[in-house]
């Protein structure tokens, strides 16, 4: 098709509206059969601009089927079996604020609070003295302020909004508001499904919300009570729901303090935690494993009981992300958009495919959609709607578009078994690690010492040939070459500072005048430039045929000095020949 | 044709039997179309031969979706058609091309209300098409535009666009606009295909 190129022509472009308007999460995205003819719709709770137009929308195809206002912003929506009548018809859930609403045949059904938490006693006098006219606006802030700050019980929600108010505002919202008693009141941050007792795909469900409070409830889909109450130590953003409530369930949450914590049937506080290193946007569970997507651009996957298994580092930040289950063909995957316009699918920690789309994913959803099982349902920034279908023929190979470590790395190595001898020397080790350590320790003191020594030894000989004075670093290296009688003895010399140049230095001989014979023995030295290395050169004569050899000293001078700034022994070879006279 | 027909049939004392394979997305319209070109009553059939008797000739009270493949006869003015009507799910889709071999014609049916899997039944066409066993023959395909009756129903000219079905150029093709409950558009469909297949067959 047209995008084959990117994605290797593993999608069918069903369907993009790019100005369907539908502005929303994951989270409020579901399909569903609806009408029981097995052909599931689209649900939608649409975000709106955010402060107007939130609408639930069930989309047919490619055509929106109906829309109803919604109250409050939507925090998240399920579709869910409630009963067993026939035919069955999932109702859809829509939680916003502290209430979640029942749909029914896409028919208003019914309207669950939550129950209101507990008030302070001190806020509530405040407030009957306030509805008394006991105390003026003013005074009631300056009360409610000092509540604030020392109370263990947070404010309501009103007397929050009553301090964030002008002066000139307040006594009008007063007057609006003394009238009714306190109430404080959480709200919902996250919802989602249980099965009740069977694992059937249309058997009935449980609602398990969670809220900023920083509790789980699970309610009864039909009576709408709660059945299950579970606390937290901070307020869940994200949840997955497994298992069945009456045998044995396991609700994964990542809360808002950064990490992810797992809980259980048997107990109301969490079970395991795993501590993440960034804070999470995206929570999945493929088969039994979590992948979690982490604001530092990260995909990590946990076992259930919280143990790392991977981590892998995406391009781009994470947008959202959803889990892809195809049971026809026993293939789980996870789809991850991102910022930059790609949705990615990844099988544990290996890419598998790339989708490029126009526009950033907002939503992601996928499963039955009409007729077709494989359906990919993306929503974007911009409000489209695409749809994708999986090709009948697609074929997703682990590592095809993976860039990574090569296969061997992963081959184990064939390492020997450990013999008697490496485990008596590392017993050895780990007993006298000590006495070892200072052994060792003094070897290196003596090693230090004995350096020392030969140095200020080589120094106090002026057997290396540098200049030790500051201000004429100098450096010299003698090369004799000939065989003899007549030899050719060349001196590099060269100034190592870094840019003062030596001036008036003057080269002179020392040697036995009975044995060699130098036409000049003192030379004058030109300007030495920092760096360049100068070849002074000049020959010398054995004047002995007795085979025999001597040192010849040289000395760099410094003119009007004495003592030479550089000495240098220069050992003569043996003549092998013998002077014509 | 019609005078070929009559002739065909006095001279062969016997129908030509032809195999038309009948292939189409789920939920398309196939076997209700098979269905209403079989005919209605028990009393005006009769029995090709001995190893067809296992099969249903008269149509059915109830359609429900097709496992694997049923096998169907039924007898127009000149042919005997043997129809393979296929199942459309994705899970037995695999099972088409084995049988391509042994067609003489296709039908393939397209439900005009589903916009969204146009471009699965594209797809599907595209893979039949290029198929070797149907890529080097000359065999005739007929397109049922199913499903007019609904209301938000695509043309068959619309239809025919979103297929591509003006790149088909080494085959004779037909798309007829049809209603499969009512049997509207079906005769239509099947002469043509009757004219078709003789065409071939007398070359």
């Amino acid at each position: 098709m047209s995008d084959s190129s990117s994605d290797g022509g593993k999608w069918l472009d069903a369907h993009y509206d790019p100005v369907a308007g539908l502005y929303t999460f994951s989270s409020c995205v579901d399909l569903a059969d609806l009408s029981g003819d097995g052909e599931s719709r689209l649900v939608v709770g649409d975000l709106g601009s955010g402060l107007s137009g939130m609408k639930l929308k069930v989309y047919r195809g490619t055509a929106l089927m109906s829309e109803s206002t919604l109250l409050d912003l939507p925090a998240g929506l399920v579709a869910f079996f409630m009963d067993l009548h026939e035919p069955r018809i999932p109702a859809v859930a829509v939680a916003s604020g502290p209430c979640i609403y029942v749909y029914k045949n896409l028919r208003p059904y019914f309207k669950f609070t939550l129950p209101g938490l507990e008030v302070n006693t001190l806020e509530q006098d405040v407030w009957q003295q306030a509805r008394e006219g006991q105390i003026d606006p003013l005074t009631l802030k300056e009360m409610l302020e000092s509540i604030r700050k020392k109370a263990d019980i947070s404010l309501s929600v009103r007397s929050l909004r009553f301090l964030s108010l002008d002066t000139s505002d307040m006594d009008e919202f007063v007057q609006l508001h003394k009238q009714q008693p306190v109430r404080r009141q959480t709200v919902i941050t996250c919802i989602g499904t249980l099965k009740k007792s069977t694992a059937d795909e249309d058997g009935v469900s449980c609602l398990v919300i969670g809220t900023e409070s920083s509790n789980i409830y699970i309610l009864d889909p039909e009576a709408f009570i709660i059945l299950y109450k579970m606390s937290l130590p901070a307020a869940p953003t994200l949840m997955d729901v497994t298992g069945q409530f009456d045998v044995e369930f396991r609700i994964t949450v990542a809360c808002r303090n950064g990490n992810i914590y797992i809980l259980r049937r048997e107990s109301d506080k969490p079970k395991y935690c795993i501590e993440l290193s960034s804070h999470p946007v995206g929570l999945v569970r493929v088969g039994k494993n979590v992948v979690v997507g982490c604001t530092d651009e990260s995909l990590q996957g946990f076992t259930q009981k919280g143990k790392k298994l991977w981590r892998t580092v995406l391009p781009a930040p994470i947008i959202t992300m959803a889990t892809m289950d195809l049971p026809t063909r026993g293939f789980q995957a996870v789809l991850v958009g991102l910022a930059n316009c790609e949705v990615q699918l990844y099988r544990e920690k290996n890419l598998l495919s790339t989708i490029k789309t126009p526009d950033v994913v907002t939503s992601i959803c996928f499963g039955r959609y009409g007729r077709e099982d494989g359906t990919l349902i993306m929503t974007t920034k911009g409000g489209g709607l695409m749809v994708k279908i999986l090709k009948r023929t697609a074929v997703f190979d682990d590592r095809d578009s993976a860039p990574g470590p090569p296969l061997a790395q992963s081959v184990r190595l064939n390492v020997p078994k450990k013999t008697k001898l490496y485990v008596d020397q590392t017993l050895r080790e780990r007993e006298n690690g000590l006495a070892m350590h200072r052994a060792f320790q003094m070897d290196l003191s003596r090693l230090r010492l004995a350096a020392a020594k030969a140095y200020v030894k080589a120094l106090e000989s002026s057997l290396t040939p540098m200049s030790s004075s500051l201000t004429e670093p100098l450096k010299m290296n003698a090369v004799v070459q000939g065989l003899g009688p007549s030899f050719k003895l060349t001196l590099n010399v060269q100034n190592t500072a870094a840019c003062r140049p030596v001036m008036n230095l003057a080269i002179s001989f020392l040697y036995d005048e009975n044995l060699y014979r130098m036409k000049c023995s003192y030379m004058r030295i030109p300007l030495l430039v920092p760096g360049l290395v100068y070849p002074v050169e000049t020959f010398v004569e054995c004047t002995s045929d007795k085979g025999i050899s001597d040192i010849i000293k040289v000395f760099i001078l410094h003119e009007g000095k004495s003592s030479p700034l550089l000495t240098a022994h220069i050992n003569m070879p043996v003549s092998e020949g013998v002077t014509l006279n | 044709m019609g005078l070929l027909d009559k002739l065909s049939g006095w001279l062969g004392l016997k129908k030509k039997e032809v195999n038309v394979l009948c292939l189409g997305l789920d939920n398309s319209g196939k076997t209700t179309i098979i269905n209403q070109l079989k005919p209605a009553n028990v009393s005006v059939f009769c029995p090709l031969s001995e190893e067809w008797k296992h099969v249903s000739q008269t149509q059915a009270q109830e359609i429900v979706p097709t496992i694997g493949f049923n096998i169907e006869k039924f007898k127009s003015s000149s042919l005997s058609f043997t129809v393979f009507d296929m199942s459309g799910q994705s899970r037995y889709r695999n099972l088409w091309e084995h049988y391509y071999k042994e067609s003489h014609a296709v039908i393939f049916v397209i439900d005009s209300g589903d916009k969204l899997r146009m471009v699965v039944a594209k797809e599907e066409l595209d893979t039949l098409l290029n198929h070797e066993d149907i890529s080097s023959r000359k065999i005739p395909v007929l397109f049922f535009a199913n499903k007019m009756d609904l209301r938000d129903a695509m043309s068959s000219v619309k239809v025919s666009q979103m297929l591509c079905l003006e790149n088909i150029k080494d085959k004779p093709w037909h798309i007829c606009a049809s209603n499969a409950i009512e049997g509207e558009g079906l005769q239509e469909g099947l002469d043509w295909l009757q004219g078709n297949v003789s065409v071939q067959y007398i070359e």
